[in-house]
């Protein structure tokens, strides 16, 4: 009993070192730019759920005063909670399934308890994220109910969103421990954590040897990769979806002006999506697989500035069939317009993908920038945007000749 | 052949590799001996086209790596030593890329490669992804990779390192068969047995510089092929195997 006291003791303090540690450092290693960013999203989160939540919470209170307020605050808050619980049962039943985060656990002198408890601490951190909106409802009963009853909602949502995290990480820990196959005489973590150190094998579909050349063989590898690596799907996912959403827009109700400009709007974040898809793509390139290999600047940049032109050519023959209510003037003019910036964005993110491999980051940001000037060009002064866009692509296509020169970053 | 003359390479205010110059003739097999941080990885990234040069040329089967990469690059292979992939893409599906880009016969390519990953002990593996791979079968996947196409150059940075027994057997047989059919053969290694066994001349890098040069006769080399423990482990895994 001494022994597994002093056990639970000597791992008690550098776990919670460690948990203190994680929390600090999974802070710190995101760059200021990402961190001002997710502040703002929580912020337009938040103030977007105060918006909405606040004139109906108005109404209630004049109806059914304070305590009305109270009440509908507070169920929603048990369902924020509720979804709180969910995320750290999901997170928690994937950890133990694909292998948790950190060290080979089963090699650590750790009892299963402490490591249980520390899986779980892990789990419960994707549940606070629901903290955002929470805050948000809760802001918007500010005014309408005295302050201690408002003091004790913010109180009782923080104990919800902690105690239904717990649950959530217990429950996905049944849910994973149950699943897993038990061996006597081995505690059912152990079992659970020994199969995800185990190696599954997961057969492809057989490759396709032909003869080619080496851009579409860039080509087919380029799509192979976007089926496969979850960031890169998304983006050409994200593409797809805007340019489908552009040509339904034509189907939209009220006045045609507004058909028309939510077409070219969703057309042109169409084309900044093709753009982020194109850089990501050539991040993805292992530097010393394409440099070493017999392959020329024309296939490299050809391969993705091949889907540049089928973007164009999807963007004129969709809108051509779905922009019936035009004149023929009109639409050839909508269609020039949409056609010229999808060509332009989607080059632009060509050029920079190539030229700032292996950073895709980078290029995803000189690209938003670019993109961003040639907007504000445009609402400042007519039609300047074209001109920031096409300057942006042809300074971009100065640095192409210098692409196989680039070193590992 | 393959030709380097007076090549420098500086990372910043530190030389890695100072005017160095060699030859390798076809069919030679030359050993790069050093030790940690001599320049080894240095000069052969420079030679296969990932480092450009600060001073110096390199002349791959004739053809001026800087001036004509893509035509040098037609004539060589790498095999790194820390090899990368596109790690979601199969083995299969990342040598058949690596085929096309080389524009190789795609039906004599597939036969070639599977037939080294079954020598290599690799063949029930090439379906899956990259990234499931161990250290060992990544070497094995990048040498197979950089000698697909029966380079005229052939550059292994301790490309042998992390093969089991019987795979680094078979990856010595293929080097020396590319060797007997022409290939000039660059060998690095810090392992002064394998290189003992393999190679026809050797050098010596330290400090970036090439401090000695040795033919075969001078180090009294070992008979070619497998060592006595190679042999006796082939014996025993022949006999395990039905």
């Amino acid at each position: 009993m001494s022994s597994m006291t002093r056990a639970r003791d000597a791992t008690e303090v550098p776990f919670r070192d460690l948990e203190r540690r994680l929390t600090r450092r999974r802070w710190a290693q995101l760059d200021l730019r990402l961190r001002v960013e997710l502040v703002a999203l929580a912020l337009i989160v938040s103030g977007f759920l105060f918006w909405q939540a606040r004139a109906p919470l108005d109404g209630l209170a004049h109806r059914g005063g304070p305590p009305a307020v109270v009440l509908a605050v507070a169920v929603v808050q048990v369902i924020l909670a509720a979804l709180a619980g969910v995320l750290a049962a999901t997170r928690r039943a994937r950890a133990l399934r694909v292998g948790p985060p950190g060290p080979e656990w089963l090699a650590l002198p750790v009892a299963p308890e402490r490591l249980a408890r520390h899986l779980a601490w892990d789990a419960r951190q994707a549940g606070w994220a629901i903290g955002v909106p929470a805050a948000g409802v809760l802001a918007a009963a500010v005014g309408l109910i005295p302050a201690a009853w408002e003091l004790a909602l913010v109180a009782g949502s923080a104990w919800l969103l902690s105690v239904s995290s717990r649950l959530g990480a217990a429950v996905g820990q049944a849910w994973a421990l149950g699943a897993a196959e038990r061996r006597p005489g081995i505690t059912p973590l152990a079992c659970a954590l020994g199969a995800t150190s185990r190696p599954r094998r997961h057969r492809l579909r057989a490759a396709t040897w032909s003869r080619t050349s080496p851009l579409w063989a860039l080509v087919r590898k380029d799509i192979q990769l976007t089926g496969r690596l979850s960031a890169v799907a998304r983006k050409a996912a994200t593409a797809a979806m805007l340019w489908a959403l552009a040509l339904l827009a034509w189907g939209l109700p009220g006045e045609p002006a507004l058909r028309h400009s939510a077409a070219f709007v969703l057309t042109l974040l169409a084309a900044a999506s093709l753009a982020e898809w194109l850089a990501v793509l050539s991040g993805a390139d292992p530097f010393a697989v394409l440099r070493g290999l017999p392959v020329g600047l024309a296939a490299v940049w050809g391969a993705r500035f091949a889907w540049a032109l089928l973007g164009l050519v999807l963007v004129v023959v969709g809108h051509a069939m779905a922009a019936h209510e035009l004149s023929t003037h009109a639409l050839q003019v909508f269609l020039v317009w949409s056609g010229a910036a999808t060509l332009g964005v989607a080059t632009l993110g060509v050029n920079y993908g190539v030229t700032l491999f292996p950073r895709a980051d980078l290029a995803q940001r000189l690209l938003g920038l670019a993109l961003g000037l040639a907007v504000a060009a445009s609402i400042m002064i007519p039609l300047s945007g074209w001109v920031v866009l096409w300057m942006a692509v042809i300074h971009s296509a100065r640095r192409l000749t210098h692409w196989h020169r680039l070193e590992e970053a | 052949m393959l030709r380097v003359s007076a090549l420098t390479r500086r990372y910043g205010a530190r030389v890695a590799v100072q005017d160095v110059s060699l030859v390798i003739a076809s069919g030679e097999i030359l050993g790069l001996l050093g030790a940690n941080g001599a320049g080894k990885t240095t000069l052969i990234r420079a030679a296969a086209g990932l480092l450009p040069p600060d001073a110096g040329t390199i002349e791959v089967a004739g053809v001026n790596l800087w001036d004509q990469p893509v035509e040098a690059r037609r004539r060589l292979g790498y095999a790194a030593e820390e090899p990368s992939f596109y790690e979601e893409l199969s083995a299969d599906e990342y040598l058949a890329f690596v085929a096309a880009v080389r524009g190789m016969e795609p039906k004599g390519a597939r036969e070639r490669a599977h037939a080294l990953l079954e020598r290599l002990g690799l063949e029930d593996r090439c379906g899956e992804p990259v990234h499931r791979f161990s250290h060992g079968m990544r070497k094995k996947l990048s040498f197979v990779a950089a000698v697909l196409h029966r380079p005229a150059v052939l550059l292994c940075d301790e490309a042998l390192e992390g093969f089991d027994a019987a795979g680094a057997l078979e990856a010595k047989s293929e080097l020396r068969s590319l060797a007997a059919a022409g290939s000039a053969v660059l060998f690095s290694s810090h392992v002064t047995e394998a290189i003992e066994r393999l190679c026809d001349r050797v050098v010596v890098l330290h400090g970036g510089r090439i401090v000695r040069q040795l033919e075969r006769a001078h180090w009294g080399a070992p008979e070619r092929g497998p060592s006595p423990l190679e042999r006796e482990f082939l014996t025993v895994a022949a006999g395990a195997n039905p």
